[in-house]
Protein backbone atom coordinates (compact mmCIF):
# COMPACT_ATOMS: atom_id res chain seq x y z
CA UNK A 1 0.00 0.00 0.00
CA UNK A 2 1.09 3.55 -0.54
CA UNK A 3 3.01 5.24 2.19
CA UNK A 4 1.27 8.32 3.49
CA UNK A 5 4.36 10.13 4.64
CA UNK A 6 5.33 13.76 4.66
CA UNK A 7 8.64 13.24 2.91
CA UNK A 8 7.36 14.12 -0.55
CA UNK A 9 10.35 16.40 -1.09
CA UNK A 10 12.69 13.39 -1.17
CA UNK A 11 10.36 11.21 -3.19
CA UNK A 12 9.86 11.53 -6.92
CA UNK A 13 6.43 12.74 -8.00
CA UNK A 14 3.91 9.91 -8.28
CA UNK A 15 3.22 10.89 -11.88
CA UNK A 16 5.22 13.22 -14.07
CA UNK A 17 4.72 14.18 -17.69
CA UNK A 18 7.55 16.26 -19.16
CA UNK A 19 6.94 18.20 -22.35
CA UNK A 20 4.88 15.42 -23.91
CA UNK A 21 4.06 15.77 -27.58
CA UNK A 22 2.27 13.10 -29.57
CA UNK A 23 1.63 13.22 -33.31
CA UNK A 24 -0.45 10.67 -35.19
CA UNK A 25 0.13 10.14 -38.90
CA UNK A 26 -2.93 10.71 -41.07
CA UNK A 27 -3.85 8.08 -43.69
CA UNK A 28 -1.26 8.32 -46.46
CA UNK A 29 1.47 9.10 -43.95
CA UNK A 30 2.38 12.52 -45.38
CA UNK A 31 0.53 14.62 -42.82
CA UNK A 32 0.32 14.35 -39.07
CA UNK A 33 -2.17 15.49 -36.49
CA UNK A 34 -0.96 16.66 -33.08
CA UNK A 35 -2.96 15.03 -30.27
CA UNK A 36 -0.88 16.34 -27.38
CA UNK A 37 1.30 19.43 -27.59
CA UNK A 38 4.12 20.11 -25.13
CA UNK A 39 2.19 18.97 -22.06
CA UNK A 40 3.83 18.97 -18.63
CA UNK A 41 2.06 17.94 -15.43
CA UNK A 42 3.26 16.74 -12.07
CA UNK A 43 1.17 14.82 -9.54
CA UNK A 44 2.56 14.59 -6.02
CA UNK A 45 2.01 11.47 -3.91
CA UNK A 46 -1.35 11.40 -2.16
CA UNK A 47 -3.06 13.90 -4.45
CA UNK A 48 -6.22 13.47 -6.48
CA UNK A 49 -5.50 15.11 -9.79
CA UNK A 50 -8.21 15.78 -12.36
CA UNK A 51 -7.49 15.96 -16.07
CA UNK A 52 -10.30 17.87 -17.73
CA UNK A 53 -11.06 18.61 -21.30
CA UNK A 54 -13.62 18.10 -24.05
CA UNK A 55 -13.57 15.03 -26.28
CA UNK A 56 -10.47 14.95 -28.45
CA UNK A 57 -8.48 17.19 -26.12
CA UNK A 58 -5.74 14.58 -25.68
CA UNK A 59 -6.57 13.22 -22.22
CA UNK A 60 -6.70 9.54 -23.19
CA UNK A 61 -3.60 9.91 -25.38
CA UNK A 62 -1.78 11.35 -22.38
CA UNK A 63 -2.84 8.42 -20.21
CA UNK A 64 -1.79 5.91 -22.88
CA UNK A 65 1.60 7.58 -23.22
CA UNK A 66 1.95 7.44 -19.43
CA UNK A 67 1.27 3.70 -19.50
CA UNK A 68 3.70 3.07 -22.34
CA UNK A 69 0.93 2.00 -24.70
CA UNK A 70 1.96 4.80 -27.08
CA UNK A 71 5.42 6.11 -27.89
CA UNK A 72 5.68 9.87 -27.35
CA UNK A 73 6.85 11.87 -30.35
CA UNK A 74 8.69 14.09 -27.88
CA UNK A 75 8.93 14.22 -24.12
CA UNK A 76 8.88 11.72 -21.30
CA UNK A 77 6.42 10.20 -18.84
CA UNK A 78 7.24 8.79 -15.41
CA UNK A 79 5.34 6.70 -12.89
CA UNK A 80 6.89 6.73 -9.41
CA UNK A 81 10.11 7.99 -10.99
CA UNK A 82 10.30 5.14 -13.55
CA UNK A 83 9.62 5.69 -17.28
CA UNK A 84 6.04 4.64 -18.01
CA UNK A 85 7.21 2.63 -21.02
CA UNK A 86 9.06 0.30 -18.62
CA UNK A 87 6.57 -2.40 -17.55
CA UNK A 88 8.26 -2.48 -14.14
CA UNK A 89 6.65 0.93 -13.50
CA UNK A 90 3.25 -0.73 -13.80
CA UNK A 91 3.82 -2.47 -10.47
CA UNK A 92 2.87 0.86 -8.91
CA UNK A 93 -0.42 1.43 -10.71
CA UNK A 94 -3.97 0.32 -11.18
CA UNK A 95 -5.65 1.44 -14.40
CA UNK A 96 -9.29 1.74 -15.36
CA UNK A 97 -9.68 2.41 -19.11
CA UNK A 98 -12.45 4.53 -20.56
CA UNK A 99 -15.63 2.48 -21.17
CA UNK A 100 -13.94 -0.69 -19.93
CA UNK A 101 -14.45 -3.91 -21.86
CA UNK A 102 -13.51 -7.21 -20.35
CA UNK A 103 -13.57 -10.74 -21.79
CA UNK A 104 -17.26 -11.62 -21.98
CA UNK A 105 -16.71 -15.27 -21.18
CA UNK A 106 -15.19 -14.73 -17.75
CA UNK A 107 -17.15 -14.22 -14.57
CA UNK A 108 -16.43 -11.14 -12.48
CA UNK A 109 -14.58 -13.24 -9.92
CA UNK A 110 -12.48 -14.99 -12.60
CA UNK A 111 -11.55 -11.60 -14.05
CA UNK A 112 -10.34 -10.34 -10.69
CA UNK A 113 -8.48 -13.58 -10.03
CA UNK A 114 -6.71 -13.25 -13.39
CA UNK A 115 -5.56 -9.70 -12.64
CA UNK A 116 -4.55 -10.62 -9.10
CA UNK A 117 -2.42 -13.49 -10.42
CA UNK A 118 -0.83 -11.24 -13.06
CA UNK A 119 0.18 -8.83 -10.33
CA UNK A 120 1.73 -11.70 -8.38
CA UNK A 121 -0.65 -11.52 -5.42
CA UNK A 122 0.16 -14.50 -3.19
CA UNK A 123 -2.39 -17.28 -3.07
CA UNK A 124 -2.87 -16.76 0.66
CA UNK A 125 -5.31 -13.91 1.10
CA UNK A 126 -6.01 -13.50 -2.63
CA UNK A 127 -9.59 -14.78 -2.50
CA UNK A 128 -10.33 -12.81 0.66
CA UNK A 129 -9.07 -9.60 -0.98
CA UNK A 130 -11.24 -10.25 -4.06
CA UNK A 131 -14.29 -10.97 -1.94
CA UNK A 132 -13.77 -7.84 0.17
CA UNK A 133 -13.51 -5.65 -2.94
CA UNK A 134 -16.60 -7.25 -4.51
CA UNK A 135 -18.56 -6.55 -1.34
CA UNK A 136 -17.22 -2.99 -1.23
CA UNK A 137 -18.70 -2.19 -4.66
CA UNK A 138 -21.86 -4.26 -4.16
CA UNK A 139 -21.06 -6.90 -6.79
CA UNK A 140 -20.84 -9.94 -4.53
CA UNK A 141 -24.16 -11.35 -5.75
CA UNK A 142 -23.10 -10.96 -9.42
CA UNK A 143 -19.51 -12.15 -8.95
CA UNK A 144 -20.10 -15.54 -10.58
CA UNK A 145 -22.05 -14.20 -13.53
CA UNK A 146 -20.30 -13.72 -16.86
CA UNK A 147 -19.04 -10.20 -17.44
CA UNK A 148 -20.89 -10.18 -20.78
CA UNK A 149 -24.18 -9.95 -18.86
CA UNK A 150 -23.12 -6.94 -16.76
CA UNK A 151 -24.73 -3.51 -17.09
CA UNK A 152 -22.60 -0.43 -17.85
CA UNK A 153 -22.53 0.56 -14.22
CA UNK A 154 -21.49 -2.93 -13.14
CA UNK A 155 -18.71 -2.91 -15.75
CA UNK A 156 -17.38 0.36 -14.35
CA UNK A 157 -17.47 -1.07 -10.84
CA UNK A 158 -15.75 -4.34 -11.75
CA UNK A 159 -13.22 -2.24 -13.71
CA UNK A 160 -12.53 -0.11 -10.68
CA UNK A 161 -12.10 -3.21 -8.54
CA UNK A 162 -9.64 -4.75 -11.02
CA UNK A 163 -7.63 -1.52 -10.80
CA UNK A 164 -7.62 -1.80 -7.01
CA UNK A 165 -6.99 -5.53 -6.76
CA UNK A 166 -3.23 -5.26 -6.10
CA UNK A 167 -3.66 -2.29 -3.77
CA UNK A 168 -1.51 0.01 -5.94
CA UNK A 169 -0.11 3.34 -4.67
CA UNK A 170 -1.19 5.08 -7.90
CA UNK A 171 -4.60 4.86 -9.57
CA UNK A 172 -5.18 6.05 -13.12
CA UNK A 173 -8.89 6.28 -13.90
CA UNK A 174 -10.21 7.26 -17.30
CA UNK A 175 -13.82 8.41 -16.94
CA UNK A 176 -14.56 6.24 -13.89
CA UNK A 177 -18.20 7.36 -13.69
CA UNK A 178 -19.10 7.31 -17.40
CA UNK A 179 -22.47 5.59 -17.82
CA UNK A 180 -22.97 5.19 -14.07
CA UNK A 181 -26.15 6.44 -12.38
CA UNK A 182 -25.83 9.22 -9.78
CA UNK A 183 -25.91 6.77 -6.87
CA UNK A 184 -23.15 4.69 -8.40
CA UNK A 185 -21.17 7.82 -9.28
CA UNK A 186 -21.40 9.05 -5.70
CA UNK A 187 -20.27 5.63 -4.48
CA UNK A 188 -17.29 5.65 -6.84
CA UNK A 189 -16.39 9.16 -5.67
CA UNK A 190 -16.53 7.92 -2.07
CA UNK A 191 -14.30 5.00 -2.98
CA UNK A 192 -11.76 7.34 -4.58
CA UNK A 193 -11.76 9.50 -1.46
CA UNK A 194 -11.24 6.37 0.66
CA UNK A 195 -8.19 5.56 -1.43
CA UNK A 196 -6.86 9.10 -1.00
CA UNK A 197 -7.29 8.76 2.76
CA UNK A 198 -5.05 5.69 2.57
CA UNK A 199 -2.37 7.69 0.75
CA UNK A 200 -3.12 6.57 -2.80
CA UNK A 201 -2.40 9.01 -5.62
CA UNK A 202 -5.25 9.28 -8.13
CA UNK A 203 -5.13 10.70 -11.64
CA UNK A 204 -8.56 10.81 -13.19
CA UNK A 205 -10.19 12.07 -16.34
CA UNK A 206 -13.84 13.01 -16.13
CA UNK A 207 -16.48 15.08 -17.81
CA UNK A 208 -18.45 15.45 -14.57
CA UNK A 209 -17.13 18.81 -13.45
CA UNK A 210 -19.15 18.83 -10.22
CA UNK A 211 -17.57 15.55 -9.22
CA UNK A 212 -14.07 16.72 -10.12
CA UNK A 213 -14.65 19.83 -8.04
CA UNK A 214 -15.77 17.72 -5.08
CA UNK A 215 -12.87 15.31 -4.95
CA UNK A 216 -9.82 16.74 -6.72
CA UNK A 217 -6.94 18.61 -5.12
CA UNK A 218 -5.56 19.90 -8.41
CA UNK A 219 -6.83 19.97 -11.96
CA UNK A 220 -5.43 20.51 -15.42
CA UNK A 221 -7.61 21.70 -18.27
CA UNK A 222 -6.65 20.54 -21.74
CA UNK A 223 -7.95 21.64 -25.11
CA UNK A 224 -6.71 20.49 -28.53
CA UNK A 225 -3.76 18.83 -26.89
CA UNK A 226 -2.59 21.90 -25.02
CA UNK A 227 -2.63 22.69 -21.34
CA UNK A 228 -4.83 25.74 -20.80
CA UNK A 229 -4.81 25.93 -17.01
CA UNK A 230 -3.34 23.98 -14.14
CA UNK A 231 -3.40 24.39 -10.41
CA UNK A 232 -5.27 23.75 -7.18
CA UNK A 233 -9.02 24.35 -7.27
CA UNK A 234 -8.65 27.20 -4.80
CA UNK A 235 -6.12 28.92 -7.03
CA UNK A 236 -8.07 28.36 -10.20
CA UNK A 237 -11.50 29.30 -8.87
CA UNK A 238 -10.20 32.15 -6.72
CA UNK A 239 -12.34 31.15 -3.79
CA UNK A 240 -9.78 31.10 -1.04
CA UNK A 241 -10.48 34.66 0.15
CA UNK A 242 -14.27 34.43 0.00
CA UNK A 243 -16.69 32.83 2.43
CA UNK A 244 -20.34 31.87 2.10
CA UNK A 245 -22.87 32.06 4.93
CA UNK A 246 -26.15 30.28 4.33
CA UNK A 247 -28.98 31.60 6.52
CA UNK A 248 -32.70 31.02 6.57
CA UNK A 249 -35.63 33.40 7.19
CA UNK A 250 -33.56 36.56 7.70
CA UNK A 251 -35.94 39.60 7.39
CA UNK A 252 -34.97 42.38 4.98
CA UNK A 253 -34.39 44.89 7.78
CA UNK A 254 -32.06 42.53 9.54
CA UNK A 255 -30.20 41.95 6.30
CA UNK A 256 -29.52 45.69 5.97
CA UNK A 257 -28.27 45.75 9.54
CA UNK A 258 -26.06 42.76 8.86
CA UNK A 259 -24.60 44.43 5.77
CA UNK A 260 -23.76 47.50 7.88
CA UNK A 261 -22.33 45.39 10.70
CA UNK A 262 -20.16 43.55 8.20
CA UNK A 263 -18.93 46.79 6.63
CA UNK A 264 -17.91 48.14 10.03
CA UNK A 265 -15.67 45.08 10.40
CA UNK A 266 -13.99 45.39 7.02
CA UNK A 267 -16.09 42.80 5.22
CA UNK A 268 -18.11 43.19 2.06
CA UNK A 269 -21.38 41.46 1.26
CA UNK A 270 -21.06 40.67 -2.43
CA UNK A 271 -24.49 39.28 -3.06
CA UNK A 272 -27.66 37.85 -1.64
CA UNK A 273 -29.11 34.86 -3.48
CA UNK A 274 -31.81 32.30 -2.94
CA UNK A 275 -29.87 29.09 -3.57
CA UNK A 276 -31.90 26.17 -4.79
CA UNK A 277 -30.88 22.65 -3.80
CA UNK A 278 -28.60 21.07 -6.41
CA UNK A 279 -30.42 18.44 -8.41
CA UNK A 280 -27.77 15.77 -7.81
CA UNK A 281 -27.90 16.35 -4.05
CA UNK A 282 -31.73 16.37 -4.09
CA UNK A 283 -31.75 13.12 -6.12
CA UNK A 284 -29.43 11.33 -3.71
CA UNK A 285 -31.30 12.60 -0.64
CA UNK A 286 -34.62 11.44 -2.09
CA UNK A 287 -33.20 7.96 -2.71
CA UNK A 288 -31.67 7.84 0.76
CA UNK A 289 -35.04 8.71 2.30
CA UNK A 290 -36.72 5.96 0.26
CA UNK A 291 -34.04 3.46 1.36
CA UNK A 292 -34.68 4.32 4.99
CA UNK A 293 -38.43 3.78 4.61
CA UNK A 294 -38.20 0.53 2.59
CA UNK A 295 -34.73 -1.03 2.41
CA UNK A 296 -34.09 -3.34 -0.57
CA UNK A 297 -34.69 -7.07 -0.15
CA UNK A 298 -31.40 -8.06 -1.81
CA UNK A 299 -28.22 -6.24 -2.77
CA UNK A 300 -27.92 -4.89 -6.30
CA UNK A 301 -31.61 -5.23 -7.15
CA UNK A 302 -31.69 -1.99 -9.07
CA UNK A 303 -28.79 -2.99 -11.25
CA UNK A 304 -30.49 -4.45 -14.27
CA UNK A 305 -28.45 -6.74 -16.42
CA UNK A 306 -27.92 -5.83 -20.02
CA UNK B 1 3.09 -4.62 -3.55
CA UNK B 2 5.65 -7.37 -3.97
CA UNK B 3 8.47 -5.38 -5.62
CA UNK B 4 9.16 -1.66 -5.96
CA UNK B 5 8.75 -0.32 -9.52
CA UNK B 6 12.45 0.53 -9.72
CA UNK B 7 13.40 -3.17 -9.80
CA UNK B 8 13.69 -4.46 -13.38
CA UNK B 9 10.90 -6.72 -14.60
CA UNK B 10 12.43 -9.93 -15.88
CA UNK B 11 10.68 -12.36 -18.23
CA UNK B 12 8.46 -14.55 -16.06
CA UNK B 13 7.14 -17.98 -16.98
CA UNK B 14 4.64 -17.61 -14.13
CA UNK B 15 3.02 -14.63 -15.84
CA UNK B 16 3.16 -16.43 -19.20
CA UNK B 17 1.32 -19.39 -17.69
CA UNK B 18 -1.31 -17.06 -16.15
CA UNK B 19 -1.86 -15.43 -19.55
CA UNK B 20 -1.94 -18.83 -21.30
CA UNK B 21 -4.47 -20.23 -18.85
CA UNK B 22 -6.62 -17.14 -19.33
CA UNK B 23 -6.40 -17.41 -23.13
CA UNK B 24 -7.22 -21.14 -23.03
CA UNK B 25 -10.23 -20.61 -20.77
CA UNK B 26 -11.55 -17.83 -22.98
CA UNK B 27 -11.01 -19.80 -26.20
CA UNK B 28 -12.64 -23.07 -25.10
CA UNK B 29 -15.72 -21.17 -23.98
CA UNK B 30 -16.19 -19.75 -27.45
CA UNK B 31 -18.55 -21.45 -29.86
CA UNK B 32 -15.91 -21.87 -32.57
CA UNK B 33 -14.05 -24.46 -30.46
CA UNK B 34 -17.19 -26.39 -29.60
CA UNK B 35 -18.50 -26.17 -33.17
CA UNK B 36 -15.32 -27.28 -34.98
CA UNK B 37 -14.67 -30.10 -32.49
CA UNK B 38 -18.23 -31.34 -32.88
CA UNK B 39 -18.07 -31.20 -36.69
CA UNK B 40 -14.75 -33.05 -36.82
CA UNK B 41 -16.08 -35.67 -34.41
CA UNK B 42 -19.23 -36.16 -36.50
CA UNK B 43 -17.13 -36.65 -39.63
CA UNK B 44 -14.82 -39.18 -37.94
CA UNK B 45 -17.66 -41.18 -36.45
CA UNK B 46 -19.68 -40.79 -39.68
CA UNK B 47 -16.89 -42.48 -41.65
CA UNK B 48 -17.94 -45.71 -39.95
CA UNK B 49 -21.25 -45.54 -41.76
CA UNK B 50 -19.66 -45.95 -45.19
CA UNK B 51 -20.25 -49.70 -45.08
CA UNK B 52 -20.76 -50.11 -48.84
CA UNK B 53 -17.02 -49.63 -49.22
CA UNK B 54 -16.28 -53.00 -47.65
CA UNK B 55 -12.85 -53.68 -49.09
CA UNK B 56 -10.92 -54.99 -46.08
CA UNK B 57 -7.65 -53.41 -45.04
CA UNK B 58 -7.90 -50.62 -47.61
CA UNK B 59 -11.10 -49.54 -45.94
CA UNK B 60 -9.22 -48.98 -42.69
CA UNK B 61 -6.81 -46.70 -44.53
CA UNK B 62 -9.79 -44.88 -46.02
CA UNK B 63 -11.25 -44.28 -42.53
CA UNK B 64 -7.84 -43.09 -41.29
CA UNK B 65 -7.39 -40.69 -44.23
CA UNK B 66 -10.95 -39.41 -43.91
CA UNK B 67 -10.50 -38.71 -40.21
CA UNK B 68 -7.10 -37.14 -40.82
CA UNK B 69 -8.69 -34.86 -43.41
CA UNK B 70 -11.29 -33.72 -40.86
CA UNK B 71 -8.47 -33.05 -38.39
CA UNK B 72 -6.51 -30.97 -40.92
CA UNK B 73 -9.49 -28.97 -42.18
CA UNK B 74 -11.19 -28.11 -38.92
CA UNK B 75 -7.91 -27.82 -37.02
CA UNK B 76 -6.72 -25.15 -39.46
CA UNK B 77 -9.99 -23.21 -39.18
CA UNK B 78 -9.93 -23.49 -35.38
CA UNK B 79 -6.29 -22.36 -35.14
CA UNK B 80 -6.78 -19.29 -37.30
CA UNK B 81 -10.10 -18.16 -35.86
CA UNK B 82 -9.08 -18.75 -32.24
CA UNK B 83 -5.67 -17.11 -32.51
CA UNK B 84 -7.01 -14.08 -34.37
CA UNK B 85 -9.71 -13.73 -31.74
CA UNK B 86 -7.22 -14.01 -28.89
CA UNK B 87 -5.05 -11.15 -30.19
CA UNK B 88 -7.01 -9.17 -32.78
CA UNK B 89 -10.24 -9.45 -30.82
CA UNK B 90 -8.51 -8.10 -27.73
CA UNK B 91 -7.04 -5.23 -29.74
CA UNK B 92 -10.37 -4.40 -31.32
CA UNK B 93 -12.36 -4.63 -28.08
CA UNK B 94 -9.59 -2.91 -26.11
CA UNK B 95 -9.71 -5.69 -23.51
CA UNK B 96 -5.92 -5.82 -23.56
CA UNK B 97 -5.53 -2.27 -22.18
CA UNK B 98 -5.92 -3.24 -18.52
CA UNK B 99 -3.70 -6.29 -19.11
CA UNK B 100 -0.83 -4.32 -20.66
CA UNK B 101 -1.17 -1.75 -17.88
CA UNK B 102 -0.13 -4.56 -15.52
CA UNK B 103 3.53 -5.38 -14.88
CA UNK B 104 3.58 -7.58 -17.98
CA UNK B 105 6.17 -7.58 -20.76
CA UNK B 106 4.78 -7.64 -24.26
CA UNK B 107 6.86 -10.73 -24.99
CA UNK B 108 5.09 -12.47 -22.10
CA UNK B 109 1.75 -11.38 -23.49
CA UNK B 110 2.45 -12.85 -26.93
CA UNK B 111 3.94 -16.05 -25.51
CA UNK B 112 0.91 -16.44 -23.23
CA UNK B 113 -1.47 -16.01 -26.14
CA UNK B 114 0.53 -18.48 -28.22
CA UNK B 115 0.54 -21.15 -25.51
CA UNK B 116 -3.17 -20.60 -24.84
CA UNK B 117 -4.06 -20.95 -28.52
CA UNK B 118 -1.79 -23.98 -28.90
CA UNK B 119 -3.33 -25.64 -25.84
CA UNK B 120 -6.78 -25.24 -27.42
CA UNK B 121 -5.60 -26.86 -30.66
CA UNK B 122 -3.81 -29.63 -28.75
CA UNK B 123 -7.07 -30.41 -26.97
CA UNK B 124 -8.84 -30.50 -30.33
CA UNK B 125 -6.18 -32.80 -31.84
CA UNK B 126 -6.30 -35.11 -28.82
CA UNK B 127 -10.11 -35.43 -29.00
CA UNK B 128 -10.25 -36.02 -32.77
CA UNK B 129 -7.27 -38.42 -32.80
CA UNK B 130 -8.76 -40.43 -29.91
CA UNK B 131 -12.08 -40.62 -31.76
CA UNK B 132 -10.30 -41.70 -34.93
CA UNK B 133 -8.39 -44.44 -33.13
CA UNK B 134 -11.68 -45.60 -31.58
CA UNK B 135 -13.38 -45.59 -34.99
CA UNK B 136 -10.56 -47.66 -36.51
CA UNK B 137 -10.70 -50.16 -33.65
CA UNK B 138 -14.46 -50.53 -34.01
CA UNK B 139 -14.18 -51.03 -37.78
CA UNK B 140 -11.38 -53.50 -37.27
CA UNK B 141 -13.61 -55.58 -35.01
CA UNK B 142 -16.33 -55.76 -37.64
CA UNK B 143 -14.04 -56.88 -40.48
CA UNK B 144 -14.22 -60.61 -41.38
CA UNK B 145 -11.22 -62.76 -40.30
CA UNK B 146 -8.66 -63.70 -42.99
CA UNK B 147 -9.71 -66.66 -45.13
CA UNK B 148 -7.75 -69.85 -44.24
CA UNK B 149 -7.83 -71.06 -47.85
CA UNK B 150 -6.47 -67.75 -49.22
CA UNK B 151 -3.07 -67.29 -47.51
CA UNK B 152 -1.90 -64.72 -50.09
CA UNK B 153 -4.59 -62.19 -49.01
CA UNK B 154 -2.97 -60.14 -46.20
CA UNK B 155 -4.80 -59.65 -42.93
CA UNK B 156 -6.26 -56.16 -42.41
CA UNK B 157 -4.03 -53.98 -40.18
CA UNK B 158 -5.27 -50.71 -38.67
CA UNK B 159 -2.72 -47.87 -39.05
CA UNK B 160 -2.83 -46.90 -35.37
CA UNK B 161 0.79 -45.67 -35.26
CA UNK B 162 0.31 -43.60 -38.40
CA UNK B 163 -2.83 -41.97 -37.00
CA UNK B 164 -1.06 -41.16 -33.74
CA UNK B 165 1.97 -39.73 -35.55
CA UNK B 166 -0.32 -37.80 -37.90
CA UNK B 167 -2.21 -36.29 -34.95
CA UNK B 168 1.03 -35.29 -33.25
CA UNK B 169 2.47 -33.71 -36.42
CA UNK B 170 -0.74 -31.81 -37.06
CA UNK B 171 -0.57 -30.47 -33.50
CA UNK B 172 2.96 -29.22 -34.24
CA UNK B 173 1.78 -27.73 -37.53
CA UNK B 174 -1.12 -25.93 -35.85
CA UNK B 175 1.31 -24.51 -33.29
CA UNK B 176 3.39 -23.14 -36.16
CA UNK B 177 0.26 -21.78 -37.81
CA UNK B 178 -0.73 -20.08 -34.51
CA UNK B 179 2.69 -18.39 -34.34
CA UNK B 180 2.28 -17.16 -37.94
CA UNK B 181 -1.22 -15.87 -37.18
CA UNK B 182 0.13 -14.02 -34.14
CA UNK B 183 2.71 -12.35 -36.38
CA UNK B 184 -0.04 -11.29 -38.78
CA UNK B 185 -2.24 -10.14 -35.88
CA UNK B 186 0.57 -8.14 -34.28
CA UNK B 187 0.37 -5.52 -37.02
CA UNK B 188 -3.19 -5.98 -38.38
CA UNK B 189 -5.68 -3.20 -37.76
CA UNK B 190 -8.77 -5.45 -37.93
CA UNK B 191 -9.67 -9.06 -37.22
CA UNK B 192 -11.14 -9.43 -40.71
CA UNK B 193 -7.81 -8.52 -42.31
CA UNK B 194 -5.97 -10.80 -39.88
CA UNK B 195 -8.24 -13.75 -40.69
CA UNK B 196 -8.11 -13.22 -44.46
CA UNK B 197 -4.31 -12.86 -44.39
CA UNK B 198 -3.95 -15.93 -42.19
CA UNK B 199 -5.98 -18.11 -44.56
CA UNK B 200 -3.81 -16.81 -47.41
CA UNK B 201 -0.68 -17.75 -45.45
CA UNK B 202 -2.18 -21.21 -44.85
CA UNK B 203 -2.76 -21.66 -48.58
CA UNK B 204 0.79 -20.50 -49.41
CA UNK B 205 2.25 -22.93 -46.88
CA UNK B 206 0.28 -25.81 -48.39
CA UNK B 207 1.52 -24.86 -51.87
CA UNK B 208 5.07 -24.04 -50.75
CA UNK B 209 6.43 -27.09 -52.56
CA UNK B 210 5.61 -25.37 -55.86
CA UNK B 211 7.88 -22.47 -54.89
CA UNK B 212 10.66 -24.89 -54.00
CA UNK B 213 10.25 -26.55 -57.39
CA UNK B 214 10.53 -23.15 -59.06
CA UNK B 215 13.67 -22.43 -57.05
CA UNK B 216 15.31 -25.72 -58.02
CA UNK B 217 14.14 -26.07 -61.60
CA UNK B 218 13.07 -22.55 -62.60
CA UNK B 219 14.36 -21.01 -65.82
CA UNK B 220 14.82 -17.29 -65.13
CA UNK B 221 16.67 -15.75 -62.17
CA UNK B 222 13.45 -14.03 -61.06
CA UNK B 223 11.58 -17.33 -60.91
CA UNK B 224 14.41 -18.99 -59.03
CA UNK B 225 14.89 -16.05 -56.63
CA UNK B 226 11.15 -15.64 -55.97
CA UNK B 227 10.69 -19.38 -55.51
CA UNK B 228 13.68 -19.57 -53.21
CA UNK B 229 12.48 -16.65 -51.11
CA UNK B 230 8.96 -18.04 -50.68
CA UNK B 231 10.36 -21.52 -50.11
CA UNK B 232 12.58 -20.22 -47.36
CA UNK B 233 10.16 -17.82 -45.62
CA UNK B 234 7.13 -20.09 -45.64
CA UNK B 235 7.27 -23.61 -44.16
CA UNK B 236 6.09 -26.57 -46.20
CA UNK B 237 2.84 -27.81 -44.63
CA UNK B 238 2.72 -30.83 -46.94
CA UNK B 239 5.43 -32.43 -44.83
CA UNK B 240 3.11 -32.75 -41.83
CA UNK B 241 0.75 -35.18 -43.53
CA UNK B 242 0.68 -37.57 -46.41
CA UNK B 243 1.00 -41.13 -47.53
CA UNK B 244 4.08 -41.90 -45.48
CA UNK B 245 2.03 -41.73 -42.27
CA UNK B 246 -0.66 -44.33 -42.96
CA UNK B 247 0.60 -46.43 -45.85
CA UNK B 248 3.06 -48.75 -44.06
CA UNK B 249 1.77 -51.51 -41.85
CA UNK B 250 4.47 -50.88 -39.28
CA UNK B 251 3.74 -47.16 -39.08
CA UNK B 252 5.92 -44.23 -40.19
CA UNK B 253 9.66 -44.04 -39.58
CA UNK B 254 10.14 -42.43 -36.14
CA UNK B 255 13.21 -40.57 -37.39
CA UNK B 256 11.25 -38.93 -40.21
CA UNK B 257 8.44 -37.96 -37.84
CA UNK B 258 10.96 -36.47 -35.39
CA UNK B 259 12.70 -34.49 -38.14
CA UNK B 260 9.41 -33.05 -39.40
CA UNK B 261 8.42 -32.13 -35.82
CA UNK B 262 11.78 -30.41 -35.28
CA UNK B 263 11.37 -28.55 -38.59
CA UNK B 264 7.96 -27.30 -37.41
CA UNK B 265 9.21 -26.32 -33.96
CA UNK B 266 12.17 -24.41 -35.42
CA UNK B 267 9.89 -22.40 -37.71
CA UNK B 268 7.52 -21.83 -34.76
CA UNK B 269 10.33 -20.31 -32.69
CA UNK B 270 11.28 -17.99 -35.55
CA UNK B 271 7.72 -16.79 -36.20
CA UNK B 272 7.04 -16.36 -32.48
CA UNK B 273 10.17 -14.23 -32.12
CA UNK B 274 9.04 -12.11 -35.08
CA UNK B 275 5.55 -11.72 -33.54
CA UNK B 276 7.11 -10.56 -30.25
CA UNK B 277 9.37 -8.09 -32.09
CA UNK B 278 6.45 -6.72 -34.13
CA UNK B 279 4.09 -6.45 -31.15
CA UNK B 280 6.69 -4.64 -29.01
CA UNK B 281 6.77 -1.85 -31.57
CA UNK B 282 3.01 -1.59 -31.85
CA UNK B 283 1.12 1.40 -30.48
CA UNK B 284 -2.11 0.38 -28.78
Amino acid sequence: MAENGNSTAQRPPAIEVRRLTKDYPLPGGLQRVRAVDDLSIRVEPGQIYGLLGPNGSGKSTTLKALLGLLRPTLGECFLAGVPGSNPAAHRAIGYLPEAPYFPRFLSGRELLRFHAKLCGLPRAGREERIEALLVRVGLESAADRRVGTYSKGMLQRIGLVQALVADPPILILDEPTAGVDPVGAADIAALILEQKARGTTVLLCSHLLAQIEEICDRVAIMHRGRLLAEGSLDDLLGRSARQALVVENLPAAELAAFRQWLGERGGTLYGVERPAARLDRFFLETLERAERVAPPATAGVGDAAR
Amino acid sequence: MSNPPTEPLRFSFRRVSVLAEHAFREAVRQRVFQFTTLLAAVLVVGSLGLRELDFGGAELKFVADFGHGALVLFGSVLTIVTTVQLLGGELENRTLLPVLARPVRRSEFICGKFLGAWAVVLAFCAVVTALLLGALWLRMLSLPPPLPDAPLVPAAVAPYAGVLAGGALQAVKFGLLAAMVLLVGSYSQSTLFAQASSFLVLAICHLQYLARDAWQTGHGWLERFGGGLIGLVFPNFQLFGGEYLTSGAGGPEPLIVARVALYGLAYTAVFLALAVWSFRRREI
